[in-house]
């Protein structure tokens, strides 16, 4: 029970970093990227090949350099950011609206057919293994209690890119963001560089991506195609949608809403008979009618998007007075943004 | 008086048709200088050649002596160029006070590692003097009830005052009103006038581009007419009356509003 | 015989079900305006009654026409219980595309409750190759080109002979127009989705039959490459999307014989991209356009 507990934790805990770099993409900058679990992926298999030993026969994989996890973790960070400025700054020229998905589509359905017919990059479809207990040697910690160690160093983790993310969301860089998404137009006519500002959006996406790939890595020890289909981006999209777009709290809630209350919700499904994949693709049917559902009932999602609240009487010169934020329960954010 | 905005030998052609042909007219500073011309006349290219959102086959557009011709709209904005379009543009999803405050361009505060690291005290400061100034520009337009309200929510009208108050709050060195009357209950008319003039004052000088001719003769000092994608005609607006190409290209249409000389 | 001229051949089999797929396609978006992310769907369910069919010891043509009643029927609800919804609530198309995704993974994974996920064979007997003209085809192939090409032909009448072509003509170029002067647009998208149901639920069949087996994401990997081939020939536009399909189509063929088959999926979004960059609509339009104009 507690292990069981401690598993859907620190997975929850990784998907919600996952879940925050989609929301800058896709919630601040209006983006609806499909790629992204292709950084996830990519920030997974370097963090493998860089901490794993070299290849011996019959696998074949690039580096295998036993570099200590954290500096792995950093640099398959980096790499899903090159990868990102690279789709991105293709795609986020001329692009948006469904084209944009399109490409990235297209740049993810290619990322995954590399990695699985490629072999010498990432042992093709076998994938990688071989990353045990990643710094359990290193801090004397023992196998059994390895697993609180991770969940704990996961959630560390996830608190430190809540602030970061929290301060980015307030700040002028994630306001002129909001601009950008809001309307395109007006956003260059008051001065902001939309190529720009969209693509520092895409990249930082794409490096909490990678980096949540990173950690997903440690987590498993092991990653191969079949743990991920382009398409394990929608359920990221749904937690999003579910909790609030563009709202930090909101993504959080999404997360455990889709990730913590769907699996757990569906684990005691019985057994059917001759149909082993059943019960996965019940939470996969799930998934789809929440994102119908919400795109359609309640698109500003469970706890929408914070609004500046300026609370200061009429009249006074609301020098001395403080500005507020607070959930508005009008609207949420358009959700059509650009040229579809 | 001098030129503000310089525009000579302007072209931009779709497929073989001319929109603007052969363009040229200047702007001068502290002025509000009408733009009007018959459906077709090339007036929306112009302005989309003008403030970087067109490319211009031929011609140079000068800002304050600089070259602005085939510049990104946002870098024609940070010279000081802003323009409005022909529905109101504002950011619908923010409040009326965020779009405001948002209207003011920053490079410094809007970089990443900046905005990662927090607001200092100074940029706090400024935050409060911002808010306040944005709420006396707001009180002068009658839109103080409604900072907190999503700018998506409100009326047609009220939304080009908020685009009327971005800009004030932008204080550009000149703005380029796209038919700001558009939609807009004429009931509004002397208040939009008056807001025009206040650009004025503000330091903002105004090109209005408009269909509603007793708005233009109301508010502009001189008028720049163009037809056929080109201009046929500059001066002030009473000056044109008697403009035999001015009504040509009118059709007859511009005596109608003449009721007081005919 | 000459292996670039039978390597031709096959492409041309690749075209006839890819012009299918893809035609379908361009007439859902043509009436909604919405890129429908369950394409890929209708042609998966499509397959599986056809399977149904075969299964129970149906033919050929009974198996053909159960993919095409299957895949119209779906595309119906598709189109009722969410895009038309959406449509008329003035959902814009963005969200609309990620409602369709929503339905594209509800309808897979619908699949694999009743079937398992993985691949089912589908065999057919295929006759034994013989020459037609330059291209050695045999049985299965020459019933997927004739019949491609008479439904392509039967399509073309439809839109360019029929009163209700005339009408889908006019919805899909300005649908408020058409309602205004009395045309009841509802019932025209609904009917050219029951019709872009029935051609891509028949494509979903031969192309089971053609790969010889189907899964539950073997329509999505097919939308695709259907993608590619409907905006190379720009979106919502028949012709197009026709000629599209068939240079796709031979291309992939000519690619896949040269490197491996399972590069495709790569190499038609190679394609896909540059079109899309170069030429945001289409490859046969002139102009190119900045994001703002």
């Amino acid at each position: 029970m507690i292990d069981q507990l401690v598993t859907v934790l620190t997975e929850a805990s990784i998907f919600a970093i996952m879940a925050l770099g989609l929301n800058v993409v896709w919630g601040w900058s209006g983006d609806f990227d499909l790629a992204f679990y292709g950084y996830v992926a990519l920030g997974a298999y370097m963090t493998l090949v860089l901490t794993i030993g070299p290849a011996s026969d019959p696998t074949t994989y690039i580096f295998g350099l036993s570099l200590p996890f954290p500096l792995a973790v950093l640099l398959g960070t980096l790499s899903a950011m090159v990868l990102g400025l690279i789709v991105g700054a293709i795609a986020l020229r001329h692009l948006r609206g469904i084209y944009f998905s399109i490409v990235t589509l297209g740049a993810v359905y290619v990322l995954s057919t590399f990695a699985s017919q490629f072999v010498p990059l990432f042992n093709g479809y076998p994938g990688l293994s071989g990353l045990v207990d990643p710094m359990g040697d290193f801090f004397g910690i023992d196998y059994a209690s390895y697993q609180y160690f991770y969940l704990g160093l996961c959630v560390v983790l996830l608190a430190a890119v809540l602030i970061g993310v929290t301060r980015l969301s307030g700040s002028r860089f994630g306001l002129a963001l909001r601009t950008v998404r809001e309307d395109e137009r007006a956003a260059a006519v008051f001065g902001r560089d939309i190529y720009r500002l969209k693509l520092k959006a895409y990249v930082i996406g794409a490096g909490l991506g990678g980096f949540a790939g990173g950690l997903f890595a440690g987590y498993l020890t092991a990653f191969n195609t079949s743990a991920w289909s382009p398409l394990e981006t929608v359920t990221l999209y749904a937690a999003i949608l579910v909790g609030g777009r563009g709202s930090t709290r909101g993504v959080i809630l999404g997360v455990a809403v889709m990730v913590l209350g769907l699996q757990e919700a569906t684990r005691y499904l019985p057994e059917v008979p001759g149909h082993p994949d059943w019960a996965p693709a019940f939470r996969l049917i799930l998934t789809g009618v929440v994102l119908v559902l919400f795109i359609r009932f309640r698109p500003q999602g469970m706890i929408p998007e914070r609004r500046m609240r300026d609370r200061t009487p009429p009249g006074s010169s609301g020098r001395e007075a403080e500005v507020v934020a607070g959930p508005q329960p009008v609207t949420g954010p358009a959700l059509d943004t650009g040229a579809a | 008086m001098t030129a503000l905005l310089e525009v000579a030998g302007l072209a931009k052609h779709f497929g073989g048709v001319y929109a603007v042909d052969a363009c040229s007219f200047t702007v001068a500073e502290g002025q509000v200088t009408g733009l009007i011309g018959p459906n077709g006349a090339g007036k929306s290219t112009a302005i989309d050649l003008m403030s970087g959102f067109k490319i211009p086959d031929a011609g140079t557009v000068l800002f304050e002596g600089r070259p602005i011709h085939g510049r990104a709209p946002h870098r024609i904005s940070r010279m000081g160029l802003v323009r409005t379009f022909q529905s109101p543009r504002e950011w619908p999803g923010l409040t009326v006070l965020e779009n405001l405050i948002l209207a003011v361009w920053n490079a410094r505060r809007e970089g990443f590692l900046r905005s990662l690291r927090g607001p200092t005290k100074a940029e706090r400061a400024a935050t409060t003097d911002q808010l306040a100034h944005a709420r006396e520009i707001l009180d002068e337009f009658d839109l103080l009830g409604l900072r907190n309200e999503r700018a998506g929510n409100l009326s047609g009208g009220q939304k080009r005052l908020v685009e009327f108050a971005r800009i004030r709050m932008a204080q550009p060195r000149l703005v380029i009103l796209d038919e700001p009357m558009g939609g807009v209950n004429p009931v509004l008319g002397e208040r939009m006038a008056t807001a025009v003039l206040g650009f004025i004052t503000a330091g903002t000088s105004v090109v209005i581009v408009e269909h509603n001719l007793p708005f233009i003769e109301r508010v502009t000092d001189s008028v720049v007419v163009m037809a056929a994608g080109t201009v046929i005609a500059e001066g002030p607006f009473e000056s044109l009356r008697s403009n035999p190409a001015v009504v040509d290209a009118y059709l007859g249409e511009m005596p109608s509003y003449d009721d007081v000389d005919a | 015989m000459h292996q670039a001229l039978l390597t031709l051949g096959f492409g041309l089999v690749a075209a006839a079900i890819l012009s299918l797929s893809a035609l379908a396609f361009t007439l859902e978006y043509s009436v909604t305006n919405v890129a429908n992310l369950s394409h890929g769907e209708i042609l998966t369910v499509g397959a599986y009654c056809a399977y149904e069919v075969q299964q129970h010891g149906g033919g050929v043509i009974l198996s053909g026409l159960a993919a095409a009643a299957g895949g119209g029927l779906l595309a119906l609800a598709v189109h009722e219980g969410v895009v038309d919804r959406f449509v008329r609530r003035g959902i814009g198309g963005l969200p609309t595309f990620i409602a369709t995704l929503g339905v594209s993974l509800i309808i897979q994974n619908i699949l694999v409750v009743i079937f398992g996920g993985g691949n089912l064979g589908y065999q057919v007997p295929q006759g034994a190759p013989r020459t037609v003209g330059p291209f050695l085809w045999n049985d299965t192939e020459i019933q997927i080109i004739v019949s491609a090409v008479a439904i392509t032909a039967l399509l073309y009448v439809i839109i360019q002979h029929t009163r209700f072509g005339k009408s889908l003509r006019a919805v899909s170029q300005n649908r408020s127009l058409a309602s205004v002067s009395g045309i009841n647009a509802h019932r025209v998208a609904a009917l050219t989705w029951v019709l872009a149901g029935l051609i891509a639920g028949y494509a979903g069949f031969i192309y089971a039959e053609s790969l010889g087996t189907l899964s539950p994401t073997f329509g999505f990997q097919y939308f695709l490459i259907t993608l590619t081939a409907a905006v190379a020939g720009g979106l919502g536009r028949a012709l197009g999307t026709l000629v599209g399909a068939v240079i796709v189509g031979i291309a992939l063929e000519f690619f896949g014989g040269y490197l491996s088959a399972s590069y495709n999926l790569a190499f038609a979004f190679a394609i896909l991209s540059l079109v899309i960059l170069a030429r945001p609509r289409g490859l046969f339009v002139g102009g190119r356009r900045s994001v703002f104009e």
